[in-house]
């Protein structure tokens, strides 16, 4: 593996499991910045000799020309000098008549921007944030015809000649190049491939694998795996770059080194516990003080680990809605929990003095997000407190109610003695009464008049607006929002068409799946916000913010569907995986009771030509 | 914005939205998301702080008694869907309307990703057990290459021994 400016680098190529030569080229050169996959084509072993000339012409050019030219043109003019060499070849020698090369080149022109330039179907994708782009588009006769509108992608699909090139490097001296520019975010990867990678691994796969976080050098010997794995019909070459990762952030540091600081203090955290008199607490009478403290303290450590690693509060609640939980069931006291808590709040900030002694940044960090935790371990308490209170209060209504009855019940008495009048036994009681209205249907949006129409048209000009330039997702869910909202049919499958159109190729975890519904949030907060903004009528504003609120919770209902789908497959294939284990489990066992029994056979075999002292011995 | 407390207003309609004469004494399902719905209510404001939590804290443990993941989401749907025909009905001002549908779909959206999340947690972990299995497979392969290695070279010795 190479390091190109802080960008990270690997490549690796395979001849196949069908090919007896590899035809494809590559250049990985550090030192100028340029990564080339070629795939040579063309019969009498003229393909590998295409690329592979190609691939010196490229070389040589950008060495001698480097700094001199724009990166773009010098790319340019680079392939154009490899088409030029294939070309003058192929018409020196007739056994090489026309043989070609496909190309598609990277020219790092610093660390945030690249120059992609490609000829043929070779191919660039980016990886940003979990999605995978093409940044490239193949140069085939059909991919030409569709664009000028000639054929419709379904005929092209069925097209006889949907492989064949329409450019390529050789045919002629001079040849149309595809340029493209591409500004680089910091984790982003760029993979270069030739067809015999994305011809036998899916779109998916390719994705999960280059999004896995894996070195470079990983990725590209698995990609090429991928591709054997899946035939591996022909050659296989691929480059894999990645851009350097930012500066850690605050939550990095505190889910990392934060997080191990705070552990490696778990027995100074158990000894001030101790010291404090944590053993000596009712909650854990009738427990040693060892297993008090580890019951307690190391809980309530292990929590705190947890959560500082995954930014979340949910062990530290869990911990305090447990302890605190279980003893207010036995009808302890509020008192011993307060007293529990104090101490173990002062345990927790002695150890992280002691660590902001020791590192003021780190210790600073960890501060904040140790309050914090603590902070929601008060919370679930203040939660379970009003649990309490509400139970009271049940309580106090029901006697209320009983109170009530009676006094009814003692008035229909004196109203019954003193009128003989039936009517008048029917005494007038006062009594709130809750409106009761059974909603028979699910809501359907059943259009929307012209003004909610141009209220929420203005409403979603307000939020684009609003919205940052680069925020593509946000304005692809505002997009995806307005034409959910404005569907008169009011109907659930617009929204999982928006939402698959924003889901599009994603990887199933946190980093694919998160920006999705962080955009989500996004336009929501936006929307809601750009509502009060526009000229209307306050019933006006609420129709508009009504029909948006529910398109979008359509759409995060149908995205939410789309990420459940996608998860069911791990799961199939786990139990998949499993039942092969336990196959192989039943292999092993079976395949040791045969070697035990011919162990045992070997054993009590005598050899009776030897004298007795030598014949042998029975193993039992 | 009117002078009502627009919390006490909705909780009025927890019977109306959670059918709650359905279920007896047990609570109804999508109970969580409307006490979350108060909650926020109470708190007001673009953000809620703890929502999340308490949200993350309901939906895991639905989750961890055995409800699926699409039932959960569809009791959320159900109380906003509800909660927006019984809001239009029920509040007059059109200022207080808007105050609780944005509320009820910050609580929509915000179950929602819980779920995601949740889904995700759960293709996650089956993934590093597959890799776990994947690794077992590996040395179990090894290990029965050695035992036929062995089983060959002990039926080897006992026919060479019969022989003699």
């Amino acid at each position: 593996m190479t390091v190109q400016r802080e960008m990270r680098v690997a490549g690796d190529t395979n001849v196949g499991k069908v090919r007896s030569t590899n035809e494809d080229s590559m250049i990985l050169e550090p030192r100028l910045g340029l990564y080339v996959v070629l795939d040579g084509m063309g019969g009498a072993n003229a393909g590998d000799i295409a690329s592979q000339m190609a691939r010196d012409a490229i070389r040589d050019y950008v060495m001698q020309r480097r700094g001199n030219a724009p990166a773009r043109q010098l790319l340019e003019a680079a392939i154009q000098a490899g088409s030029a060499s294939v070309f003058a070849a192929s018409q020196a020698n007739r056994e090489r008549h026309g043989m070609g090369t496909t190309v598609v080149a990277c020219l790092v022109v610093d660390p945030d921007h690249l120059v992609i330039g490609h000829v043929g179907d070779s191919r660039a994708y980016l990886l940003r944030q979990g999605r995978l782009l093409a940044l490239t588009r193949d140069h085939t006769i059909v991919e030409e015809l569709v664009d000028r509108g000639l054929l419709t992608a379904d005929e092209a699909e069925r097209h006889p000649y949907k492989n064949v090139l329409s450019r390529n490097l050789g045919a002629r001296p001079e040849t149309r190049v595809d340029l493209v520019d591409v500004e680089v975010l910091p984790g982003d990867r760029v993979m270069l491939c030739s067809d015999g990678l994305y011809g036998y691994a899916s779109t998916e796969a390719i994705q999960y694998i280059l999004g896995s976080g894996d070195a470079p050098e990983h990725v590209a010997r698995d990609l090429i795996e991928l591709a054997l794995r899946g035939g591996g019909g022909d050659n296989v070459s691929t480059i894999v770059l990645e851009a350097p990762q930012a500066a850690p952030t605050a939550s990095t540091v505190v889910k990392t080194s934060g997080a191990m600081a705070w552990w490696q203090k778990r027995q100074r955290f158990l000894q001030i516990a101790k010291d404090r008199g944590l053993p000596k607490n009712p909650i854990v009478r009738g427990l040693s003080p060892d297993e008090a403290l580890e019951l307690i303290g190391l809980s309530l450590c292990q929590a705190i680990f947890h959560d500082l690693e995954k930014s979340t509060g949910v062990n530290v609640w869990t911990f305090a809605q447990n302890l605190a939980g279980g003893w207010f069931e036995r009808g302890g006291e509020w008192s011993a929990v307060r007293g529990l808590m104090d101490i173990l709040h002062t345990c927790a900030r002695v150890c992280v003095d002691e660590i902001r002694s020791a590192d003021t940044q780190l210790g600073f960090l960890l501060d904040v997000a140790v309050s914090r935790a603590l902070v929601v371990a008060e919370l679930a308490l203040g939660g379970l407190l009003a649990e309490r209170l509400r139970v009271v209060d049940t309580d106090l209504i029901g006697l209320q109610s009983e109170r009530a009855a009676m006094v009814d019940r003692q008035a229909i008495a004196a109203a019954e003695t003193l009128s003989e009048d039936p009517d008048a036994a029917q005494p007038w009681v006062d009594r709130p009464t809750i409106p009761f209205l059974r909603p028979d249907r699910p809501v359907t949006n059943s259009g929307v008049s012209d003004e909610v129409s141009d209220a929420m048209a203005k409403t979603m000009t307000i939020a684009r607006a609003r919205t940052a330039p680069k925020a593509e997702l946000v304005k692809q869910v505002l997009t995806a929002l307005e034409t959910v909202a404005n569907d008169a049919g009011g109907n659930f499958a617009t929204a999982v068409l928006q939402a698959r159109e924003i889901y599009g190729v994603r990887s199933v975890d946190d980093a694919g799946v998160m920006p999705l519904f962080d955009a989500l949030d996004t336009a929501r907060s936006v929307t809601a916000s750009s509502v009060q903004q526009i000229q209307a009528t306050p019933a006006t504003r609420a129709k508009v913010l009504l029909a948006l609120s529910t398109a979008h919770q359509r759409l995060v209902g149908a995205t939410t569907g789309l990420v459940l789908e996608a998860s069911i497959p791990y799961g199939d294939r786990l139990r998949e995986v499993q039942a092969i284990t336990g196959e192989l489990r039943d292999q092993v066992a079976s395949a040791e009771k045969r070697r035990a029994a011919l162990e045992r056979e070997n054993a009590t075999n005598i050899d009776s030509s030897l004298p007795w002292g030598s014949r042998g011995t029975t193993e039992w | 914005m009117s002078d009502v407390d627009l919390a006490e207003a909705v909780s009025v309609l927890r019977d109306e939205v959670l059918e709650t004469a359905e279920h007896g004494d047990r609570d109804p399902p999508g109970s969580e998301f409307f006490e979350a719905l108060l909650r926020a209510l109470t708190v007001g404001g673009e953000s809620v702080p703890g929502l999340d939590l308490a949200l993350h804290d309901s939906v895991l443990r639905r989750l961890a008694w055995g409800d699926s993941e699409e039932v959960v989401l569809a009791d959320a749907e159900m109380v906003f869907d509800r909660m927006v025909i019984a809001v239009h009905r029920a509040l007059r001002d059109p200022e207080d309307q808007l105050v609780v549908i944005e509320s009820t779909t910050l609580v929509a959206v915000t179950v929602a990703r819980v779920v995601a999340m949740a889904a995700v947690a759960r293709a996650s972990r089956a993934r590093a057990a597959r890799l776990r299995e994947e690794m077992a497979q590996r040395q179990l392969r090894e290990v029965l290459e050695k035992q036929k290695a062995t089983i060959a070279r002990l039926e080897t010795e006992n026919d060479n021994k019969d022989y003699r």
